[in-house]
C-alpha cells in the first residue's frame, strides 16, 4: 500500500518531534492521517523519509505555497512511531500546507528504525518541543523543512562544473552544505543586530558584515583566482 | 548602468531560446522562494527583506561555485569529482562534515527501503 509522506517526518528517526498542528490541504496528507496512526501502533516499524526532502526533488516540486511566511496556519511536524495518540490529534487538525515539501511526498517506506535513534535525546526534544510557543514552533518547521531545490542546484552545478555527470549523493551533500551555510550567515548576521543594537528584518549590510567576518574566520573558501569582470 | 550589488556574476534572463542547461547566463532568484523560508528558520524576519534574499543567493551561489571549483581541482587528480571531494573540503568544519554524512547515509537507507518496497510489491503481485 502506498502513501505520501511528508518528508518532514523523515529525520524524525532520531529526533523524536512533538506532531505538528498546521493543517494540511492535500488529499495525500488527508490519506495520510489513517495509515500514520496505523503505522505509528506498529511495533518496530517507523516511517523513515529524508527529512530534506533530498530524493523526492527529482519527482519534480511542483507548486510551492507562497504564503508561508505570512500564512496564519500553525505549524506542522509529524511524530515517529512513538506518540501515536499525539500525532493522530494533531494530524486532524491539518487543513492546508504551508510548506513546499508537501509535493515532494514520496511513498512511504517502511523500514526499521535507525539505530542513530537515541531514546533520551528523542526524549529531550519531545520535551523540549512540547514547550514551544506558537511562534517558536512556526520557525522550528521553517528551518526543518526548508531547503534548496536539487534541480536548482544540480543545473547550478552542471554550470559551474561543465559537466553533465552530476550524481544525486553530490546534490544532496552540496544543497545541505549549503543549507548549514546560509544559517552561519544569519545567525551571525543576528549577532552583528544585537550588537549594533538593531531590530526589526535583516538588512544586507548586516549580512556583508557577516560574510566578511565568516571570511576572517576562514569558513569561506578563498577563490585562488581573483574575480574579474562581473 | 552599473550592478549595485557586489559578487554579482549573474546576468538578467535574457528572452533567448537557448536551453538553460547550455546557456551560461544565471538567472537571479533562483533560489528565493527556499530561500526566504530558510532565512526565517535560521532567524530572520518572517518575512526577509527583498534585498536580502537577493544578497544571500548571491553569496549562497558564489560559495558553491568556489566550492565546486575546488573539489573540481581536487578531483581532476583523481579523474572525476566525486563526493569525496566535496567532504574533503569540508573536512575541518565538523557540524557541515557530520551533516553530510548523515545526510548521505540517510539517503542510503531511503535507497535500501525502497528496495524492500519494490521486493515487498512483486511479492504480493506473484501472490496474486
Amino acid at each position: 500500500m502506498k502513501q505520501s509522506k511528508d518528508p518532514f517526518e523523515a529525520a524524525l528517526e532520531e529526533q523524536e518531534e512533538s506532531p505538528p498542528d498546521s493543517p494540511v490541504g492535500e488529499d495525500e496528507l488527508n490519506s495520510q492521517t489513517p495509515n500514520e496512526a496505523q503505522n505509528q501502533t506498529d511495533g518496530g516499524q517507523n516511517i523513515l523519509v529524508d527529512d530534506d526532502d533530498d530524493d523526492y526533488d527529482d519527482l519534480g516540486p511542483t507548486i510551492k505555497n507562497p504564503s508561508h511566511p505570512s500564512s496564519s496556519s500553525t505549524p506542522k511536524l509529524h511524530s515517529t512511531s512513538v506518540n501515536a495518540s499525539v500525532a493522530a490529534a494533531v494530524i486532524n487538525k491539518n487543513k492546508e500546507y504551508d510548506d513546499d515539501e508537501e509535493e515532494e511526498n514520496v511513498d512511504v517506506e517502511l523500514s526499521k528504525f535507525p539505530s542513530s535513534a537515541d531514546p533520551t535525546k528523542m526524549a529531550k526534544m519531545q520535551a523540549i518541543l512540547s514547550q514551544f510557543t506558537e511562534d517558536q514552533m512556526s520557525r522550528y518547521e521553517s528551518f526543518r523543512r526548508s531547503a534548496l531545490q536539487k534541480s536548482n542546484m544540480r543545473r547550478l552545478l552542471v554550470s559551474i562544473t561543465g559537466s553533465q555527470k552530476i550524481s544525486l549523493p553530490m546534490t544532496i551533500v552540496v544543497c545541505g552544505i549549503a543549507k548549514m551555510f546560509v544559517g552561519e550567515l544569519v545567525e551571525k548576521a543576528r549577532m552583528v543586530m544585537t550588537e549594533r543594537k538593531e531590530s526589526g528584518p535583516i538588512r544586507p549590510c548586516h549580512i556583508r558584515e557577516a560574510y566578511r567576518r565568516l571570511k576572517l574566520e576562514g569558513k569561506v573558501p578563498k577563490r585562488s583566482v581573483q574575480r574579474l569582470f562581473r | 548602468m552599473s550592478n549595485p550589488s557586489p559578487g554579482t556574476s549573474s546576468k538578467a534572463k535574457v528572452g533567448s531560446s537557448q536551453p538553460s542547461e547550455t546557456s551560461f547566463k544565471r538567472k537571479r532568484g533562483v533560489f528565493q522562494k527556499d530561500l526566504q523560508h530558510m532565512m526565517y528558520g535560521f532567524g530572520d524576519d518572517a518575512n526577509p527583506l527583498p534585498e536580502t534574499v537577493t544578497l544571500v543567493e548571491d553569496i549562497v551561489v558564489e560559495y558553491v561555485t568556489d566550492l565546486a571549483h575546488k573539489a573540481q581541482d581536487i578531483g581532476s587528480k583523481r579523474g572525476k569529482l566525486s563526493v569525496e571531494d566535496f567532504l574533503y573540503l569540508i573536512r575541518k568544519d565538523m557540524p557541515k562534515l557530520n551533516r553530510c554524512t548523515e545526510l548521505l547515509s540517510m539517503q542510503e537507507e531511503l535507497k535500501q527501503a525502497r528496495k524492500a518496497f519494490e521486493v515487498d510489491e512483486e511479492k504480493l503481485a506473484t501472490l496474486e
